[in-house]
């Protein structure tokens, strides 16, 4: 795959389907000069999805639901990751502490594409739920069995190298699939409104500064490690992406014309 | 560059004739002697086509090259025009103050 292909899939959907091929074109005839441009550009035009050309009847909804879902993906993969804490929780016993999940939670509700409540429509959502989510669930159970059952106890060297990778993989690829599956159900499902989606962006962008700022005071009051510098970092990161997305869409800071379709 | 700044350029070269974002480039490095960064300028024709600014040509035969093609808007003229106004203004001043007479 060439450099100028992989740059183009930065893009977002409706972009690259109305200037993917120019796009292509002009990182490869420029070469490596352009390349900061050109990611940069795919960068501010995820952060602005008001401007993404409407190719596709629902198709800036559809692509910001499963988008939504990325980011709470990649937030749970960096929970896992900076566990055990006592400053960023993600547990009832300690309220004060995972008080930044509730936002979360309320945006992800409010992002979640509706079953519509016909036969043939619930009977296609199971379908496409099922085919999607068995392999995870299969290496998800196929894990805990293997953790379970004894036959690795205390292991050292390659084989723990090997087991945390493996770990890390199942949890990935579980991530992946559940977003892969509201791109697959999008079509089939009520798609939530641009308000919504909106509220959902600011609401978790909400939560993620709450447990940014949690992991920022883990940093300064402790002794901070490169795990949990980059976990602030990337926290950070999805934090600024979400309120800016979410500020883009709201209602009245752009014209009827550049709403989301 | 500034997004502000490519958007200018690509409504100026879309003020004489519809182009297609490839050519607008061609047609902004005749007129600058450089040509945009990708992100800047799909950046900038993605921009001012959600702003109703400019809009797809219709004119080629093919439906996905006629998508591509853009033209500008009134609105678009219109806001050209305001945009070049001022800058003109700006330029006037900016001239007597180094005391050149603009042309």
């Amino acid at each position: 795959m060439s450099a100028a292909t992989l740059i183009t899939g930065l893009y977002p959907p409706a972009v690259r389907q109305r200037w993917g091929t120019e796009i292509s074109r002009e990182v490869a005839e420029a070469g490596i000069r352009c390349w900061p441009d050109a990611v940069a550009g795919a960068a501010r035009l995820w952060l602005h999805p008001s401007d993404w050309p409407g190719t596709l009847t629902g198709q800036t909804r559809r692509v910001l639901a499963v988008a939504l879902f990325a980011v709470a993906a990649v937030t749970a993969l960096l929970l896992r990751a900076t566990q055990p804490s006592t400053t960023l929780t993600a547990d009832p016993g300690h309220p004060a502490t995972s008080l930044w999940l509730l936002p979360i939670l309320l945006g992800i509700g409010l992002g979640t594409p509706l079953p519509v409540p016909r036969r043939q429509a619930l009977a296609h959502l199971t379908t496409v739920s099922v085919r999607t989510l068995a392999a995870p669930a299969a290496a998800l159970s196929a894990m805990v069995l293997a953790a379970n059952s004894g036959v690795v106890e205390q292991p050292t060297g390659f084989v723990r190298v090997a087991l945390v990778g493996c770990y890390w993989a199942v949890l990935t690829f579980t991530a992946l699939r559940l977003c892969s599956l509201v791109a697959r159900v999008a079509p089939a499902a009520a798609m939530p409104t641009t308000r919504r989606l909106c509220a959902a962006l600011l609401l978790i962008g909400a939560g993620l500064a709450l447990a940014t700022g949690q992991s920022l005071f883990a940093v300064v009051w402790t002794a901070p490690t490169a795990g949990s510098l980059a976990a602030t970092l990337a926290l950070g990161l999805l934090t600024t992406a979400t309120i800016r997305a979410g500020h883009d869409l709201r209602p009245g800071r752009t014209p009827a014309a550049s709403r989301p379709r | 560059m500034h997004s502000a700044d490519a958007q200018m350029l690509v409504l100026t070269v879309l003020a004489d004739r519809p182009l297609h974002g490839y050519a607008v480039n061609t047609a902004i490095e005749g007129l600058t002697g450089r040509r945009l960064g990708p992100g800047s300028l799909y950046g900038a024709l993605s921009r001012l086509e959600a702003r109703g600014l400019i809009e797809p040509a219709g004119q080629e035969a093919d439906a996905k090259e006629r998508h591509r093609t853009m033209r500008i808007t009134g609105t678009g003229r219109e806001t050209l025009r305001a945009e070049l106004e001022q800058m003109a203004r700006v330029s006037q001043a900016g001239l007597r103050a180094l005391g050149i007479e603009p042309a």
